[in-house]
């Protein structure tokens, strides 16, 4: 039994991840990850103003989206996507043929690890993708599957298999992805802690999922990655990815898919203003302390099978239980379900997303 | 406003619990860290033997001449030819704090290249809160640079107090007995800077190697269960402690934290001794770890002790079926309940502890 020594080449997956970045501003960040994301097909959601022109880099495939052509595709169905605010990012997961996505913001770059070598965030996403999850018991070695690890003594045969991983959260040096208080009494805090770990998110736990650098199964967990309303009309904003990490968690802890988190990192650059952010946030600080024991209460049942019927149950659930709160979550509990119905029709042959069936569907590349 | 808080010695108030048959040239390695501190030495197998202690430490040590005579019958509960043991030191000390650590566990070194004081960082990760409930993705908030990220509920940023601190180990890996056999070579060398807390309704493989907790919050709930001579089982005692103290755990309130302080890890265990031990273990976990995972305990369980005496009789209970070792061990875990209350009086209510008893100094 001889260690070959010789660590296996992730594959590139290349006509199989698209890439979705929501924009207002431009695509300059992308001439840094040029050399990691070439390869790949862009989805570029223009948010804002839809008569700006957006300046893509030479040599990118890509397809861009603004809102007239959201309106244009959805009909009606538009009114769950969120206008003015990277919310609208999940549009970019709907047009999707391809089987993974990796998302990442407009102000986030290569980071370098410990050895100063750039970080290949994508590279590091698809290999936790490609891997199976341990939500069900805790590995104190962290990701069991990664290069010169395993499970520990005392951890269960039978559970050595794993789960399928549905999400990849990344997170970030540098910008540490803080709520407006923090922000406001630690403004000059920064994450420069390297933590080289993957680990999974234990079945039952909810966590705060960030958007910000973020990739996942669309076949396995696609449906249920809607970011809410947020942004122009709305009473809150900088809930969306949060919103969307709670319902997918639920969901993928019913379905047995996993979610894992730690590595890759980027170089987050850009600190929001965060009396904007409060302003945003305001609302969601107060909501929060009900919409969690909401999520962590929350129950599906074996008829619900799939992630689209997960969906719909939850969405149901929040109308009923959310409402009473503030009529925001009447709105947004049918968002929800208009998101499914624009969902399923965009990608007819997922009805059954439990099933890896590929997606077929055509609004026209642009 | 940059400075560190530096952290307190705890010098009064925390015992370092050491098994071991061999000897304990290893504390001088240990020296400049553990000085400080009283060792509660507990010598397994032949009585007869002379531990040395190298000089200069404050100690008391417990061979299984003592472990008789301190607890008579219910000498009964303590393994013998074991490192499940320990948790005898466990039961003897009168400080808040134990550390405990095996006598092949050396001082590691940092990525930096530093020596890693692993017991000032569990005397950290013990002195600060954890966070059970929700998961933190920047780990630990309670480290300096860190904090609660967006999208964290502020009504959980109290977190609650922590009970155990569970550490690492870099070169030799804690893997069971057919994962060495596959993979002989296999070193942990990835230094993972992270600190978190085991959430909530979540269990997970405790080792005893290099192990911290508040004696005072969850001590009762350290028993290392019935290994060794005269058992069927070995390399399980840790676990069984660790399922155990998680199930209570989340039951009180009270948290778990895994990840630094690493420690070097000297010495691979036979991994053919360790498959005879492990043997049954393999099978049992299968019914075991489901037992835990499912077990209720009610709500008038308020205290440690009357949570594991509920434990206890569930085991009997439940496990009890599977095989008579069960019932045997929960009888052990009833007796160990004694024991403790009959030799720490005044901790009856998990919270406020005061304990009169005299300190037993043997073999100094």
């Amino acid at each position: 039994m001889a260690t070959s020594g010789s660590v296996p080449i992730t594959p590139v997956l290349k006509d199989e991840l698209d890439i979705v970045i929501p924009t207002i501003r431009n695509l300059d960040f992308l001439e840094m990850w040029r050399p990691f994301f070439q390869p790949y097909h862009l989805i570029i959601v223009q948010d804002g103003d839809p008569t700006r022109t957006i300046n893509v880099p030479e040599g990118f495939d890509y397809e861009l989206y603004n809102r007239n052509d959201i309106n244009r595709i959805l009909g009606p169905k538009a009114s769950c996507i969120s206008f003015k605010d990277s919310a609208c990012r999940c549009f970019g997961y709907m047009v999707s043929k391809k089987k993974y996505i990796y998302t990442i913001d407009d102000d986030c770059f290569v980071a370098k690890d410990p050895s100063g070598k750039d970080i290949n965030a994508l590279e590091q996403h698809i290999k936790n993708l490609l891997s199976p999850s341990t939500p069900f018991f805790f590995n104190t070695l962290y990701d069991p599957y990664r290069e010169g690890a395993d499970f520990v003594r005392g951890y269960p045969f039978s559970l050595r298999e794993g789960a399928k991983t549905a999400v990849s959260h990344g997170l970030w040096l540098n910008i540490p992805d803080y709520d407006a208080p923090t922000q406001m009494v630690k403004p000059l805090e920064r994450n420069t802690r390297y933590v080289d770990a993957v680990m999974t998110v234990p079945k039952g736990t909810l966590f705060p999922m960030c958007g910000m650098n973020l990739a996942f199964d669309r076949e396995l967990i696609g449906p249920a990655m809607y970011f809410g309303l947020m942004g122009d009309g709305q009473p809150i904003g900088r809930y969306d990815d949060m919103w969307a990490g709670w319902c997918m968690k639920v969901i993928c802890d019913h379905l047995s898919l996993g979610v894992k988190t730690g590595l890759p990192y980027i170089w987050h650059s850009k600190a929001s203003n965060p009396f904007v952010n409060l302003k945003k946030e305001y609302n969601g600080i107060f909501w929060q302390e009900e919409i969690i024991p909401f999520f962590q209460a929350a129950t599906l049942s074996k008829d619900h099978d799939t992630v689209q019927k997960c969906y719909i149950e939850l969405a149901k659930q929040v109308k009923e239980k959310l409402g009473k709160i503030d009529g925001y979550f009447v709105k947004l509990a049918d968002a929800m379900v208009t998101w499914i119905e624009a969902w399923d029709e965009l990608n007819p042959s997922s009805a059954s997303a439990t099933t890896a069936t590929t997606a077929t569907n055509g609004p026209a590349k642009k």
